[in-house]
């Protein structure tokens, strides 16, 4: 155990390095833009009347920091801002902390690709069993092939072929935001409102099962197939125990390093989340990131991407660890 | 020079008549399954399209405000966009720069994971560390944000700068194959008889290792390109890079931000048909990795 406690450590404090570098490269690009948050600032309060004193001084106070000031100090301030979990001032959303808006778009990132990932978790081991155990056959070639046709389509593709289907020709599913317009004056932890979230949230989610499902049935197929040529299978099947129970053992040995890539997609599909919520309109952090973009909201673009990185980071730390954890053979 | 003179290890692509009987293993891997044959032919039509299709329809959209939003016709085979100009043409014309920057993106990626691999791999040590921290990092930082990020500083005006950056992004993956390979291959006989001989490194890396990783850099390189088909377009769909050339996310975007295609069906085929380009163009890269897979890792060849 004290191994793995230096294992956490160390892969922490590699973490940690990598948010801190990307966070530095923000910094810097986000310094070598024109329209700094602060300087903004500066000059609207000097357009309302302030005289250049007062008006430094009130910038300072809402951004920590201001263009006047020599570039390393406003480089520690950043980083010890960060470091407090204070992400500076929203240009857009006027006044408010980037934190608290990150933290309101957060849920309807994290949510639905929780949910898709479980159901094409699902779906996709189970049709790789499949696949494995009948890929001679004709089922089993055509389920591969599907899955790495499935895996290739871009995400965005994969969305609005579903919109186009779902919505503009069935009429069945809604689609764009996340609750019928008539709920949005009122929400609440009410039936109505809850069953018209999940009722908005089918297609988004829909397409990151399908985005994500190819990869969970390749990688449980080729599981499968290395745990079949396993001795311990030969032997149970010299010893005549029934194919069901067979079945079960392979099914077990197989899974075990899937559970720790669970972690290592969360990852991706956070990264790759923008996309989704471009076209679905959705109010996670991606379309934060896209829209920050747009307006040129340079804190609350280095937060989300922050956000977006420290996620991928993390999952990746995670998935590293539950590697060790989780599967005996691996560990030393 | 000693090097003329060493007798190379016996690799079977050196002799003429293994040569040939590579070129028939090729040919009947790749006529064992239909599906391989329509993924060559799939890749065949898109580099002819790209390269041709402009010069045959010419680069200029034609402008026709009397012709906005036409059902296909003869005329226009698959009908008009918001601007009156043929859907067709516009697809044609606009495969071009989505391949130019893959391609390009593909050329960048290659040339730096293969560098970077190959030094990794071959001398170990400190710099295999230091490389792998560094391509570590460049596969974790998450590839898409990190361009949306990027395009408040660049433009990605050309295929050139566009498939640059992809590149320069997208490295990673090749890198961490070409190592792996590297690694296993410098156990082998060959090379610890080159060593033995005493061989420059760069010799040993571009004349030994060099021509045996290049199929795993090859399928890689396949599997990245669907991953820069994603890239670009989505950037172009995300609406953020601006629009300087027809291309198919330039008019995903306009057909479903401004041509309001998914509300109504006027915008449909202006949709439809680069949509379809992608699906074709994907379809036709993973068949034709099927072939490949089978081509270099012989143990898949199970029946």
């Amino acid at each position: 155990m004290k191994g793995l406690a230096r294992t956490v450590a160390i892969r922490l404090v590699g973490g940690a390095v990598m948010v801190w570098i990307v966070a530095t490269f923000t910094f810097f690009l986000v310094h070598a833009l024109p329209g700094k948050p602060g300087d903004v600032a500066y000059e609207k309060y000097v357009a309302m009347g302030m005289n250049s004193q007062e008006a430094k001084a009130k910038a300072s106070i809402i951004y920590g920091y201001t263009s006047q000031d020599p570039l390393f100090t406003q480089y520690t301030h950043y980083i010890s801002d960060l470091l407090h979990g204070h992400l500076g001032i929203s240009i857009s959303y006027s006044g408010v902390p980037v934190a608290d808006v990150i933290g309101d778009a957060l849920p309807w990132t994290v949510i639905p690709i929780l949910s898709g990932l479980l159901i094409s978790f699902c779906i996709g081991v189970s049709s790789g069993v499949v696949a494995a155990v009948k890929r001679s056959s004709r089922l089993g070639s055509g389920l591969s092939l599907a899955a790495s046709m499935i895996a290739g389509i871009p995400s965005f593709v994969i969305a609005i072929l579903l919109i186009t289907v779902f919505y503009t020709n069935m009429g069945a599913l809604p689609y764009g935001g996340t609750v019928s317009e008539t709920l949005l004056v009122d929400p609440g932890w009410n039936v109505e409102y809850v069953s018209s979230v999940a009722y908005h949230a089918i297609l988004p989610v829909a397409t990151y099962v399908l985005i994500s499902y190819g990869g969970w049935m390749l990688s449980m197929r080729s599981s499968v197939v290395s745990v079949l040529g396993d001795d311990f299978i030969l032997a149970s099947e010299l010893r005549g125990i029934t194919p069901s129970t067979r079945m079960r053992y392979i099914g077990r040995n197989a899974i075990l390093p899937l559970f720790t890539t669970l972690a290592l997609s969360f990852g991706t599909l956070f990264g790759g989340a923008i996309l989704i919520e471009a076209t679905f309109n959705y109010p996670g952090v991606g379309q934060l990131l896209l829209n920050s973009i747009g307006k040129r909201d340079y804190p609350l673009m280095t937060g989300a991407f922050l956000l977006i990185t420290t996620a991928v980071v993390l999952a990746n730390i995670v998935a590293d660890l539950l590697y060790s954890v989780i599967d005996p053979r691996v560990r030393r | 020079m000693t090097t003329a003179t060493l007798t190379k290890p016996p690799r079977p692509a050196d002799a003429p008549s293994a040569r040939r009987s590579r070129w028939t293993g090729i040919r009947r891997v790749l006529t064992r399954k239909p599906g391989r044959i329509i993924g060559l032919s799939i890749l065949v039509f898109f580099v002819l399209m790209g390269t041709f299709g402009p010069m045959v329809y010419g680069d200029q959209l034609a402008i026709d405000p009397d012709a906005i939003y036409q059902s296909p016709s003869a005329e226009h085979w698959l009908g008009t966009d918001f601007a009156g100009s043929d859907v067709l043409q516009a697809t044609v014309v606009g495969s071009r720069y989505v391949l130019l920057t893959c391609s390009l993106a593909a050329l960048f990626a290659s040339t730096i994971g293969t560098t970077v691999g190959l030094l990794a791999g071959f001398h170990r040590g400190l710099s295999d560390s230091a490389l792998m921290r560094v391509t570590d990092f460049v596969l974790t930082v998450p590839g898409l944000p990190l361009l949306v990020v990027l395009t408040t500083m660049w433009k990605f005006d050309s295929p050139l700068e566009m498939g640059f950056v992809l590149g320069v992004v997208g490295w990673g993956g090749i890198a961490r194959a070409v190592r792996s390979q590297a690694l296993s291959l410098r156990e082998r006989g060959f090379l610890e008889a080159a060593r033995g001989l005493g061989l420059p490194s760069r010799h040993i890396i571009v004349r030994e290792l060099l021509p045996n990783i290049a199929p795993y850099v090859a399928m890689h390189l396949l599997l990245s390109v669907i991953g820069f088909v994603e890239a670009q377009v989505g950037l172009f769909f995300l609406g953020i890079v601006p629009f300087t050339s027809t291309n198919w996310g330039v008019m995903i975007n306009q057909a479903v931000f401004s041509g309001g295609a998914l509300q109504s069906p006027e915008a449909i085929f202006y949709l439809l048909a680069p949509l379809t380009c992608i699906l074709l163009l994907i379809m036709g890269v993973v068949l034709f990795l099927d072939a490949i897979d089978e081509l270099f890792n012989p143990r898949l060849r199970e029946r």
